[in-house]
């Protein structure tokens, strides 16, 4: 049982930045599953029979493994992956507090992760949006998510730098946030009846996005845009009025996803307003970032990680003018319920926050190994497949939610327009398909270059420069 | 390891925030916000066939696809639901996508054998639904979740005509104060408003032979005839603004003003009936011999002989009308 033993050591291992690679080695993984089956489930809404028989591949279990896979697996432990690199590099420490507790918990939020997704494909679930997982793996993850803040203050609080970059407080504020917006979600820690139950699912439902995937996100992309354009942040005013306004209008949005439904109308009315509000934070960003980038641009002609870092942040300047756009009492009337917001989730979710974590574990990765990335090649493909897979199912599926939407508001019956719905999902799934096959590039990509790839001192951490290490 | 005191502070600021967004939009609402149960509400008893149903529409991720709420704006969708009517929904099925219909009024409209047939292969009897077949599920478990489905909206009141949906019956509200519908002078008021808008198609007395109608695939409404003079004042209204869906009946909200479609609704209001026979409920349907309580199987003997399984199928309100109510239902015949 030597090799036991060995891998042991390997996995958990208390050498700096171990953990940072562990986890995002897991989310790469996660990611591949986690899109293969999303496509799948795509393909079902073209043939519905294409698999029958199955429980556990049945559409209806599908959506939440996808959902969970990608969101809790492949996000969520891709920005722990680079919290654990960027905290200790800004707060000048070698490695996180506690490399050890790092990549237990890195270990334990696999086991829980793939237990999880294993029971709710086969039927224990919670059956509520983005909060399937039941029961002790509420307990589980949230025990993840204390462990990994715990180390994130830890190694802040311990690290030489006494004063904080605008990417500290993102990311401390996120691992702040997300395990109490975890509670109140789960009927594990709070169970409300009735119609409270639905407004405290969207509190939770929108604060996975606002406070844990916006706050994480920004927080990686005001570290990675001046370490890409060797240039200072636009202004630090700025990211820290974003910081704060998010902590403001962020969190009292979430019945917006419920607007038209039996629920107080003061709680409706503090959820618009606030969404509305959220153009604040989101200028503030993005006027960092064009800012940022002024006369930059170039760079991205052969820095691939700076390309994905430019389409994040058009993608989110898209995806949060259709956020408080589609918030409002009027547009929602006409657009919720629709596929329109299927595709502002993909918006959200794959083409902002997962590629700003595409470019920085392309960053990261040289850096906590001491290996340049196996191939550029490759990671341009990566790009460029999930650069137009993502734009397809987006245009698709807002043509798809206007046409269901234009049905509901005409009142034509849905057996009618049922039909016209077809070519849409043919080509939803087509894009599904890039999107997975630029994943299977990049985790062959990644993968290569940490266990293949030639050492290379000059790209170890605290080395002077960012660029071209892809 | 001693922060700067300014971030101490801040870090209570962003604390305080937060502590105070959950106590008002999370706790607040769970302490202030509590419905009385409506007569809709349906209460799941633990343990039974329903709740045992409800948990296998959640274990089925039925509510990804299905909205279980009503809105003010969808139409033929059944009625709009209410706060009182979610009391016994833990945890919630409110659902946030449509892929398919919402059904918050599914309870009653189809038999059992539909749903059955509809959940093995929803193909046969939706042509161009995408959902998924659930054969997978035990017949036990079909059972409990047909009889879930029964009873989601089945005690909320259903309109059996066409109805005006509720946004138009407020609105008819508010406009009948302004309007008079069945008075001589609204429908004069309508009638010139109808020459210029609608004779054309549906004809200068409203008998559906407009010149235009010529031309139509799907021909314009016979005002004459008995059905339409069971529209309600509101669903009148509601017509007149919106249209028919599948029609080329225009959405007239986009050009008249409401007081302009309540004169058209008088106006329309007085045109005659036709003689026409029209069938309301089951007591006026006229099948001769029916009123002899063997009808049925004297029928069935004709066409099987005797001792044939189908006299069983007979329908039993018609079995009920010859029966009991000779007396009261014998003029109709």
């Amino acid at each position: 049982m030597s090799w036991l033993s060995s891998a042991t050591r390997h996995i958990i291992s208390d050498e700096p930045y171990s953990a940072s690679r562990n986890f995002i080695l897991s989310a790469v993984l996660w990611l591949v599953v986690g899109v293969t089956l999303g496509t799948l489930a795509g393909a079902l809404m073209t043939w519905p029979d294409l698999i029958t028989g199955v429980a556990q591949l049945s559409f209806g279990r599908l959506r939440p493994a996808h959902v969970n896979m990608v969101a809790i697996g492949w996000l969520s432990m891709g920005y722990v992956g680079c919290y654990f690199y960027i905290l200790p590099v800004l707060a000048r420490r070698k490695g996180i507090w506690n490399e050890k507790l790092g990549n237990i918990t890195m270990v334990a939020w696999n086991l829980v992760l793939l237990s999880g997704v294993i029971a709710i494909m086969n039927g224990y679930t919670e059956a509520r949006e983005y909060a399937e997982l039941n029961g002790i793996f509420d307990w589980l993850v949230l025990a993840a998510l204390i462990s990994t803040g715990i180390n994130g203050y830890m190694t802040v609080l311990t690290g030489e730098e006494k004063k904080w970059y605008v990417s500290i407080w993102y990311m401390l504020g996120s691992l702040f946030w997300f395990p109490l917006v975890y509670i109140i979600g789960n009927r594990a820690f709070v169970a409300f009846d009735g119609l409270n139950d639905a407004v405290a699912a969207w509190f939770y439902g929108h604060n996975i996005l606002g406070m844990w995937f916006t706050v994480g996100g920004v927080g990686i992309l005001y570290y990675l845009l001046p370490r890409f354009t060797s240039a200072p942040l636009y202004s630090h005013t700025l990211s820290m009025i974003g910081f704060w306004t998010i902590g403001m209008f962020y969190a009292p949005t979430g019945t917006h996803h419920i607007l038209q439904s039996p629920v107080p109308e003061w709680l409706k009315a503090i959820a618009v307003i606030s969404s509305v509000f959220l153009l604040v934070p989101v200028l503030t960003v993005l006027t960092n970032f064009f800012m940022t980038m002024r006369r930059k641009w170039y760079l991205a002609a052969d820095h691939i990680p700076l390309r994905f870092v430019i389409a994040a942040g058009i993608a989110y300047l898209l995806t949060c003018i259709q956020g408080p756009f589609q918030a409002t009492r009027a547009i929602n009337w006409y657009l919720h319920f629709s596929n329109w917001v299927v595709g502002h989730a993909h918006l959200a979710l794959l083409a902002t926050f997962s590629f700003i974590v595409f470019a920085a574990v392309y960053y990261i990765i040289p850096k906590v190994t001491g290996r340049k990335i196996y191939s550029k090649q490759l990671a341009v493909y990566h790009f460029w497949f999930t650069l137009i897979g993502w734009i397809v199912m987006v245009v698709v599926l807002t043509i798809a939610g206007l046409i269901q939407a234009a049905g509901w508001h005409f009142s034509i019956a849905m057996d009618q327009w049922a039909f016209e719905m077809e070519p849409y999902m043919f080509v939803r799934f087509l894009s599904g398909i890039l999107i997975t096959v630029g994943q299977i590039f990049f985790m062959y990509n990644i993968y290569k270059t940490v266990f293949g790839a030639e050492k290379d001192v000059e790209a170890l951490p605290h080395s002077p420069t960012g660029i071209a290490y892809v | 390891m001693r922060p700067n005191i300014n971030y101490l502070i801040a870090g209570v600021f962003v604390a305080l925030i937060f502590i105070t967004i959950i106590t008002v939009t999370a706790i607040l609402p769970a302490m202030t916000f509590t419905p009385v149960p409506s007569e809709a509400a349906y209460k799941y008893e633990p343990g039974s066939p329903e709740a045992i149903g409800r948990m296998i529409y959640r274990r089925e991720g039925c509510f990804y696809c299905h909205s279980q709420f009503s809105r003010y704006q969808d139409r033929e969708m059944g009625e709009v639901v209410n706060a009182g009517d979610y009391v016994y929904e833990t945890p919630h099925v409110l659902g946030s996508e449509r892929t398919g219909p919402d059904l918050s009024n599914i309870g009653g409209k189809y038999p059992d054998a539909w749903h059955w047939t509809h959940h093995v292969n929803p193909r046969v009897v939706k042509p161009g639904s995408i959902m998924p077949s659930f054969s997978y599920l035990s017949d036990e478990e079909m059972t409990y979740l047909v009889a879930y489905l029964q009873t989601v909206g089945a005690k909320r009141k259903q309109p059996n005509w066409v109805t005006a949906p509720q946004e138009y019956r407020d609105r008819w509200d508010k406009v009948k104060e302004a309007v008079d519908i069945n008075s001589s002078a609204a429908a004069n008021a309508g009638r010139g408003i109808y020459m210029q808008n609608c004779a054309q198609c549906h004809g200068v007395e409203g008998r559906g032979n407009g010149p235009t109608s010529v031309s139509m695939q799907k021909k314009p409404a016979n005002f004459t005839r008995p059905f339409y003079k069971s529209y309600d004042d509101a669903t009148w209204f509601w017509r007149v603004a919106e249209g028919v869906p599948g029609t080329r009946m225009p959405r007239w909200y986009k050009s008249l003003s409401d007081e302009s479609m309540a004169y058209v609704a008088a106006f329309v209001k007085t045109l005659p009936q036709d003689n026409e026979e029209a069938v309301t409920s089951y007591d006026d349907v006229d099948i001769p011999g029916a009123l002899d309580e063997n009808f049925w199987e004297i029928e069935a003997a004709k066409a099987h002989g005797h001792n044939n399984p189908l006299k069983d199928y007979a329908p039993s309100t018609f079995k009920a009308a010859g029966a009991d109510d000779t007396a009261t239902h014998g003029g109709a015949h």
